[in-house]
């Protein structure tokens, strides 16, 4: 009772959370254009640069997670049902936790800064292989086919308006001091919204600060914290005050990367038929007990270290490591998943199916009252609603109705450039796209968002288009999910700033050859 | 090349020099704080919590009583065994106490206040809503100290399980938790496994080698143990340590040698004690009930710790106080109180079995002895008093 180092004095309490590399990213997945030798598959896992850009951390497991499969297609006739989602969630849950089993790309970094990759239930069988960091390298497998590998640093490919994002869902931590403690001061209870609120003066544009909620951030006013007007704000001029500003908050930044460009026929035995090929990734830590046991005592495993790693069976070697994140989907946990971290774990988010549907309508009740206040049409049941409103659901069965077409209808692209071969392949579904949280690449495609994810998709604003109505028409042409990335659309709407959401393009030009995500700023 | 405590000290000291200069900022300004606390409960530096607490109370006053400042505050006074403060503390933010960690805090106040049952629900709570390691290793403590030592072990285990390898200190913290579960058992064996995984999880940490000192007495390896004594005091300002140390010398049948680190450890004491600083109230009333001998000072220091916290552990000292004051009716009662608790602890146990001895009441000093004996063999060995 005496001992004054009781757990408090080493427990990590609040203000030293660092980043950390177990923060995963972006997960991108298209077909190569190069298919010399057969088909290829692009995946590139980006996570945090920690400790620095091209150096990884040799604590964390990557683990890159795919399975091919013949593209599927919603069965269902006349009106979607709740009960018709929920089955088709349950089947898919059935599908990836049951019969399916998925192959692996694992990757651990030794103290040297070399990367063991593993790979683990393809039809060549399990093997592995050590290489460099910041190199491009090519992995021959066993059966004869060659990968593109490689593992370090590049420019963060992800292009967006992070704080425009934060101040439409009324994300308190990017404008305010808010303590760790403080979780009910978060998101706080203020309508969702694109377009400013008259009087939100939390979240609104303030000229005087112009760098609130951009690197600026003020002391969090006692409560309550919410709305109390009735309109949507607008200047002298009558125009709206959008809550983004196209501009690029991760120009500049480094991330960390495993990229790979894998033959089809080596993730499947039946690559004419498994065109789909449905891919995640998850990083693991390093448990504190064995961070010991490989602690090594013996001069032996300091000369012969590929002998401890062959000794120990890849679960047992799991088993030592601790899942901390997951990423299939964007957006699938920043915007579908109150950024909840224990929402955020496990690609088999099935059991969100209910909390999906809530979710989606909480965001509809902010966001479909603003695109109505645009003049567009949106998928969302708003009654006419002249304002965003704040409104949460217990039941998923009463948020159905309002979200139904929102969730089922189909995604239309902009022209036919995403169907090179011209094959008769449906548009996604919302709830196709994000249960479950996997990136499915359609090899058939371009494998640009929601067939896969291209590096210069952006899919922050095509997220956004969910909110659209995909019937109507926008100068004689019907809605598609990269309307809202049309400057025309903007530079005719009642609103300011006039641009697109978020940035049309990288900070840094992609390169046309593998890795493909550009090299790193240097410091 | 650096240790692994060197290394965390060395990156702490740059974030404090990064943070020093943004005063007007709130967010650089808390960061700023938890280092400094930080800083503190890795150098074991009594000095350093008083800079912390200071730099904590003007940012308070500026930025008025933001939740993690008082948080930070509450943790502080807890160390500093500053009870009323914490309660002030949780309070200065409203929501606060009925936050997942102020409820944590809260039960470890109940604890110190003897409130243990209430202690036990709210550890077994907060484990059922999210089972953190520390909240693991506070139940594993309380059923430590109420014998279920399997129970504890088993909690430490989990909460072990809960770490990464981002998280070394902590495990060599809970490591070393497992080896003093061992210790009181008289395993010396185990305990050593225990503290050299410890070693090896955290390298260069002096609350290892504090550990792994006392250990190496228990089992009489007594001139290694006063190697790595020396070694600790000559790194680490703790006044216990000199204590420790000069305890050492006195259990060898050296009072010469023992005399000068025992002086700078009374020193050390009566320095915070002047400051009206209660952290060592309880040392005080060791020091003064067992290394030197004046009764009337042991009792003084141990009514003052009690009246900041009535726990068997303060119960028993205040006892075996009034025992040594020859007031042995009290102490009678007082035991009793601290027995009455449940604790199961093999110096309470001999304490309890020497009053009850000074009473006439020879078959309770029997039951007592042999509860000590059958918690830890051994337990007349060197230890410190923790």
């Amino acid at each position: 009772m005496a001992d004054h180092n009781d757990p408090n004095a080493v427990n990590s309490i609040f203000s030293d959370i660092d980043h950390n590399a177990a923060d995963l990213y972006d997960l991108f997945g298209f077909p190569s254009a190069n298919t010399d030798g057969g088909e290829k598959v692009v995946i590139a896992l980006t996570f945090a640069s920690v400790p620095e850009a091209g150096v990884l951390d040799s604590d964390m497991l990557y683990r890159i997670r795919m399975a091919a499969h013949p593209r599927t297609v919603w069965p269902a006739k006349g009106e979607p049902t709740l009960d018709a989602l929920l089955q088709y969630v349950e089947q898919a849950k059935v599908k990836y936790t049951g019969e399916l089993k998925s192959s692996e790309i694992r990757v651990t970094i030794d103290k040297a800064q070399r990367a063991t990759v593993r790979f683990i239930n393809f039809p060549a069988g399990p093997f592995s292989t050590v290489v460099d960091l910041n190199k491009v390298v090519t992995i021959d497998c066993p059966d004869r086919h060659a990968i593109q590998a490689f593992i370090g640093g590049r420019d963060d490919a992800f292009f967006n308006d992070l704080p425009g994002f934060f101040r439409s869902i009324n994300y308190a931590p990017q404008f305010y001091h808010v303590p760790h403690t403080m979780t009910e001061a978060r998101e706080l209870p203020i309508p969702k919204t694109l377009l400013e609120l008259d009087g939100n003066d939390l979240f609104n544009f303030n000229p005087a600060n112009p760098n609130h909620g951009n690197g600026v951030k003020l002391d969090l006013p006692p409560g309550p914290w919410t709305w109390k007007g009735n309109k949507f704000k607008k200047d002298a001029n009558g125009n709206f005050r959008f809550v983004y500003s196209g501009i690029d908050a991760q120009a500049g930044k480094n991330i960390n990367a495993i990229i790979l460009e894998i033959p089809l026929a080596f993730i499947t035995g039946a690559p004419e038929t498994n065109r789909v090929v449905n891919t995640w990734g998850e990083s693991w830590v390093l448990k504190a007990a064995h961070k010991i046991e490989s602690i090594p005592d013996h001069p032996f495993w300091l000369e012969h270290p590929l002998a401890l790693l062959d000794s120990i069976t890849l679960d047992e070697e799991l088993k030592k490591y601790k899942l901390v994140d997951t990423d299939g989907q964007p957006f699938a946990d920043a915007a579908l998943s109150e950024r909840e971290d224990n929402r955020q774990l496990g690609a088999n988010n099935f059991w969100l199916g209910p909390h999906f549907v809530k979710r989606l309508a909480h965001l509809g009740w902010g966001f479909g009252p603003s695109i109505s206040a645009l003049g567009l049409k949106t998928s969302f049941d708003h009654d006419n609603s002249p304002v965003s409103v704040h409104k949460t659901y217990a039941l998923a069965a009463a948020a159905f109705p309002r979200v139904k077409k929102t969730l089922f209808q189909q995604l239309r692209l902009p022209d036919n450039t995403w169907n090179p071969k011209g094959l008769d392949i449906p548009f996604r579904r919302p709830f196709e796209i994000f249960v479950p949280n996997v990136c499915g690449i359609d090899m058939d495609t371009t494998g640009t968002w929601p067939f896969g994810r291209r590096l210069e998709d952006q899919v922050a604003t095509r997220f956004l288009a969910m909110f659209l109505d995909m019937e109507a028409e926008f100068n004689g042409k019907k809605y598609h999910i990269e309307l809202l990335n049309d400057q025309s659309l903007w530079d005719n709407a009642p609103i300011v700033p006039k641009t697109p959401p978020n940035p049309l393009k990288n900070d840094a030009a992609f390169s046309p050859n593998f890795p493909y995500l550009a090299a790193p700023w240097q410091a | 090349m650096l240790s692994d405590f060197e290394l965390e000290l060395e990156r702490t000291e740059g974030d404090i020099a990064r943070f020093e200069s943004g005063s007007g900022d709130l967010d650089k300004r808390t960061s700023y704080l938890f280092r400094l606390y930080h800083r503190a409960t890795l150098c074991g530096d009594p000095a350093a919590f008083d800079r912390a607490e200071a730099e904590i109370d003007k940012t308070i006053l500026r930025f008025g009583p933001q939740e993690d400042l008082c948080f930070l505050k509450a943790h502080l006074d807890f160390q500093l065994h500053r009870l009323d403060a914490v309660k002030r503390d949780l309070a200065m933010a409203p929501a606060l106490a009925g936050r997942f960690e102020g409820r944590a805090l809260q039960a470890e106040v109940d604890f110190q206040e003897g409130r243990y049952g209430q202690a036990k629900s709210e550890y077994e709570r907060l484990i059922e809503e999210n089972p953190t390691w520390d909240n693991l290793a506070r139940l594993a403590h309380f059923k430590s100290k109420m014998g279920e030592m399997e129970e504890a072990d088993e909690l430490y285990f989990d909460a072990e399980d809960q770490l990464t390898a981002k998280e070394m200190r902590s495990f060599a913290w809970i490591e070393l938790q497992r080896g003093v579960l061992d210790l009181s058992r008289g395993h010396y064996e185990h305990a050593a496994g225990h503290y050299d995984r410890a070693r090896r999880a955290y390298s260069g940490y002096w609350v290892v080698d504090e550990h792994i000192a006392e250990l190496l007495a228990a089992r009489g390896k007594f001139s290694e143990a006063l190697a790595l004594y020396q070694s600790l005091v000559a790194r680490v300002p703790k006044p216990e340590l000199r204590q420790a140390l000069g305890e050492l010398y006195l259990f060898l049948g050296k009072p010469a040698q023992a005399d000068p680190w025992l002086n700078v450890a009374l020193a050390g004491y009566l320095d915070f004690a002047r400051r009206s600083d209660a952290r060592y109230g309880h040392h005080l009333s060791h020091f003064f009930s067992d290394v030197r001998e004046d009764a009337k000072e042991a009792l003084s220091w141990a009514r003052k710790d009690i009246a900041l916290r009535e726990n068997f552990s303060t119960q028993a000292a205040l006892a075996w106080a009034l025992y040594r004051d020859n007031q042995v009716e009290a102490a009678v009662d007082t035991i009793n109180q601290a027995l009455a608790s449940g604790v199961r602890d093999s110096g309470i146990f001999a304490q309890a079995s020497t009053i009850f001895q000074a009473a006439g009441s020879t078959c309770e000093s029997h039951q007592c002895l042999a509860m000590a004996v059958a918690i830890n063999p051994y337990f007349r060995n060197f230890h410190i008093h923790r």
